[in-house]
């Protein structure tokens, strides 16, 4: 499993000056769990597509287990790094859930064995078992952003990265969401999630990564980011805490970002 | 409609509380023809390019209806560079094509191996040359100095039914977001390991996973738009208000009939043998 | 003023089960009505049918009455229809006509299509602007606006046919944070002044923070109606796929655990 760095670094796109990342440096441990947090714009999406080699540097460097990222192709790299982008309708093409599933898996070389298994583990994680056969477009919108996070799933990569997983998902959606970032971190995949779900993102994620204007503003487990020490820093890129922070907050309870810590505070108060 | 479709008329006076910078003016006395003007210049110059033999004629027609007007809208670099980009590859092959193997050709101008430039191939290319110079060169300037909005707002003021307006200027605005979505598709599938930088077979092999999404797409995407637009009172048959329209004058007009007499009497010239 | 749905049934064309049942509903004067559900429960089919889009312009087969003030709208056509009730979609861009090059345009397009006289074309899209608070940008582009920019240019083109109800479906549901609390604002600014909005989210703060009546559909039924505050802390949300309000969830997880005090509940009302 690769751990990931960034070092240094910046991107500017041609068409302009605006520095979409303005001297980044970042580490990921393999099996870290990470939550990037950020406005549109605050370089998120710039970053994570340095990851997999889309984007390249316009100066610093991407290391993956070491390694400079740049001597390898995007192709290479999608073996190790999967992305689901946010938008499924910008890369179904197949007329079949199955053979949308396949096609990532396909490319990085899974046999064929191993491809079937992993296609039957990714339709069983996104509840699409079943719909083998269905056309992607008869399925609704929710259901066809679990077909494109299944279509990277398959890729069984040691990291993958998820633009905005839960955004127009129901609440089953999302609790599918959740158990998928869950499971791997069991397997000890390296899990990278675009989120504007502040729930989603305190519950699920050991770390959080605040991001405004190409920087990084904020570093750490969800009880510092989210902590009434923060709340300043979050609130001038427009992002408000979970619920349960504030509510903790007012009782004295100390730093609670999930539901959870709020109960848990209550009981240690009154113990 | 408000507004009269009387020629004469100037673009309607801008109301008391319309904000000035609708009907954005271009930067030159050019650009500020009207689009229907721009317009008959260009097909008139393709045409009498076309028409005119020799050399002379198109020459004149190139210093006269393309390179004067250019440098009158300060657009004559974006114009050289346009027509090197589009006719240069014709150009020269016209050009190597008739100095070398101009049938009839007898004065030789030199000789490389067993090959002959003859002077007569050369002034036949140099015709070519104009020609082409002629109508890459108009169709350039009008591309240049008109947007499309406005030819497209023009037509509907004079009569062009507002959906078929509506399709051709949504069409071109649309082409950009097109070649966004493209990017995008291209981008979501080498994240899922299309090889895009592979050999030649391979590439062919990811035409689909990027064409398909892009019809695809576009077309889940129709549903939506036509809703949005019929939400807005898009359905609703007959004429619709324009809030502006480009200004046309008597003295245009006049032009515009007189550049197109004069084609029909260069036709006709050409056709009785009077011209070479 | 309202618009009143008795026993209403539709059908997708091509469909063979329908995806609304027997709804009766209303959206009366001046409330914001709410209305969530799980995925493909409904929601945007009911906007759908509210807006009369459903069956004029997608085809499909309509039961039931759909009433305007107590008079029945069926054989009005589109254009009109639209005068009195506007609706607004998840995806801000396919809203964009596409032919406008300034913002003002852009909001003015509707007007322009009822052929109004041209003084009353540009009083109605300098009020559709206002009411946003957006006239700074009527000189824009509105092909590069944020997101949430887009959002309410869209809106302020449906308010410039000055209809009495707007449908928002699902507004936010591809906005960043800042352009969530855009819209929210906005419509909770368009509700005080006298405005009756029916908006579908799946985010329930959202609806807690902006509407008086709430609605959950299931499986193309309205499974329960009221009062925001009571059908948001409804026990029966869970199992309607719906995620209850963050304040709702923090506040059954508290009382799970046996906390019940007068400080807490001071602590958890909203701010």
């Amino acid at each position: 499993m690769p751990d990931l760095a960034v070092e240094g670094l910046v991107h500017v796109y041609s068409e302009g000056e605006v520095r979409a990342l303005d001297t980044v440096d970042l580490h990921i441990a393999a099996g870290e769990h990470v939550a990037l947090v950020g406005q549109n714009g605050s370089g998120k999406t710039t970053l994570v597509r340095h990851l997999n080699g889309l984007l390249r540097p316009t100066s610093g460097r991407v290391l993956i287990d070491g390694a400079d990222a740049a001597s390898l192709t995007v192709a290479q790299l999608a073996a190790r790094v999967g992305l689901v982008f946010q938008d499924p309708d910008r890369q179904i093409f197949s007329g079949s859930v199955r053979g949308e599933v396949e096609f990532g898996a396909r490319n990085v070389g899974l046999g064929t064995e191993a491809r079937r298994e992993a296609v039957q583990r990714a339709l069983r994680a996104t509840g699409l078992e079943g719909q083998e056969a269905t056309n992607p477009y008869d399925l609704g919108g929710a259901r066809r952003k679990l077909l494109a996070l299944a279509s990277v799933l398959a890729m069984e990569t040691p990291v993958l990265v998820l633009d905005e997983p839960t955004t127009g998902q129901d609440a089953a959606g999302v609790e599918r969401v959740r158990e998928i970032v869950a499971n791997a971190a069991a397997s000890g995949r390296t899990v990278i999630a675009i989120s504007h779900d502040m729930r989603f993102v305190a519950e699920g994620f050991e770390r959080v990564v605040v991001m405004r204007d190409g920087r990084v503003i904020l570093d750490g487990p969800p009880s510092v980011v989210f902590a009434a020490a923060s709340w300043a820093e979050l609130g001038s890129t427009y992002l408000e805490p979970p619920r349960a922070a504030v509510v903790g907050d007012r009782l004295g309870l100390g730093s609670t970002p999930t539901d959870a810590d709020v109960v848990a505070g209550l009981g240690a108060a009154s113990g | 409609m408000a507004g009269s479709a009387r020629l004469s008329d100037a673009a309607p006076a801008i109301g008391r509380d319309a904000p000035d910078f609708l009907g954005r003016p271009g930067p030159s006395a050019v650009h500020r023809l009207n689009p229907l003007t721009k317009a008959t210049l260009a097909i008139v110059t393709v045409v009498a390019a076309v028409v005119l033999g020799g050399l002379i004629g198109p020459a004149l027609l190139v210093a006269v209806a393309v390179v004067l007007p250019a440098l009158a809208a300060g657009v004559i670099g974006q114009l050289g560079r346009l027509t090197v980009l589009l006719a240069l590859p014709i150009a020269v092959s016209a050009l190597l094509i008739n100095l070398f193997f101009f049938p009839g050709g007898t004065t030789v101008l030199f000789q490389i191996g067993p090959i002959t430039a003859t002077e007569e191939g050369l002034a036949f290319s140099l015709e070519i040359l104009a020609r082409i110079l002629a109508l890459s060169g108009a169709v350039t300037l009008f591309y240049l100095t008109t947007r499309p909005s406005d030819l497209v707002i023009d037509l509907e003021r004079r009569g062009v039914s507002a959906r078929i307006a509506f399709v051709a200027n949504a069409s071109v605005q649309t082409v950009p977001a097109m070649v966004e979505r493209a990017g995008q598709i291209t981008a979501a599938q080498r994240a899922r390991g299309l090889d895009t930088e592979g050999s030649v077979w391979r590439r062919i092999r990811g035409i689909l996973p990027i064409v398909g999404p892009v019809i695809l797409g576009s077309i889940a995407e129709v549903e939506e738009r036509t809703m949005a637009l019929e939400a807005r009172g898009f359905g609703r048959p007959g004429r619709r208000t324009l809030l502006w329209w480009p200004a046309d004058s008597r003295a245009q007009s006049v032009a515009r009939w007189a550049l197109v007499l004069a084609l029909v009497g260069l036709i006709v010239a050409r056709l009785a043998g009077w011209l070479p | 003023m309202s618009i009143g749905l008795s026993g209403v049934g539709y059908r997708y064309a091509g469909e063979t089960k329908a995806a609304l049942l027997d709804v009766d509903l209303d959206l009366r004067d001046g409330e914001v009505l709410g209305v969530t559900g799980r995925s493909e429960s409904g929601k945007t089919t009911l906007c759908l049918v509210v807006s009369g889009l459903a069956p004029r312009t997608i085809g499909g087969r309509i039961r039931g009455a759909v009433r305007l003030d107590g008079e029945a709208v069926d054989d009005w056509p589109m254009h009109r229809l639209s005068q009195r009730i506007g609706i607004g979609f998840q995806n801000p861009a396919t809203q964009l006509s596409q032919v406008a090059e300034s913002v003002f345009e852009e909001v003015a397009f509707g007007p322009m299509n009822l052929a109004l006289p041209r003084d009353e074309v540009v009083t109605r899209t300098w009020d559709a602007l206002a009411a946003l608070r957006i006239d700074g940008l009527a000189e824009r582009d509105p092909r590069r606006l944020s997101g949430g920019q887009q959002q309410l240019v869209a809106i302020a083109g449906l308010l410039a046919l000055r209809p009495q109800h707007l449908v928002l479906d699902e507004p936010t549901a591809q906005l960043d944070p800042a352009g969530t609390r855009l819209v929210a604002d906005a419509i909770s600014r368009l509700a005080a002044d006298g405005g009756s909005i029916l908006v579908t989210e799946q985010k329930t703060d959202l609806l807690a923070a902006t509407c008086t009546r709430v609605a959950v559909l299931d499986g193309g039924r309205v499974a329960i109606a009221g009062p925001a505050e009571s059908v948001l802390a409804d026990d029966r949300l869970p199992r309607l796929g719906v995620t209850e309000p963050s304040s709702v969830r923090l506040r059954r997880a508290i009382a799970a655990a046996g906390f019940d005090e007068p400080r807490i509940a001071a602590a958890l009302a909203d701010a």
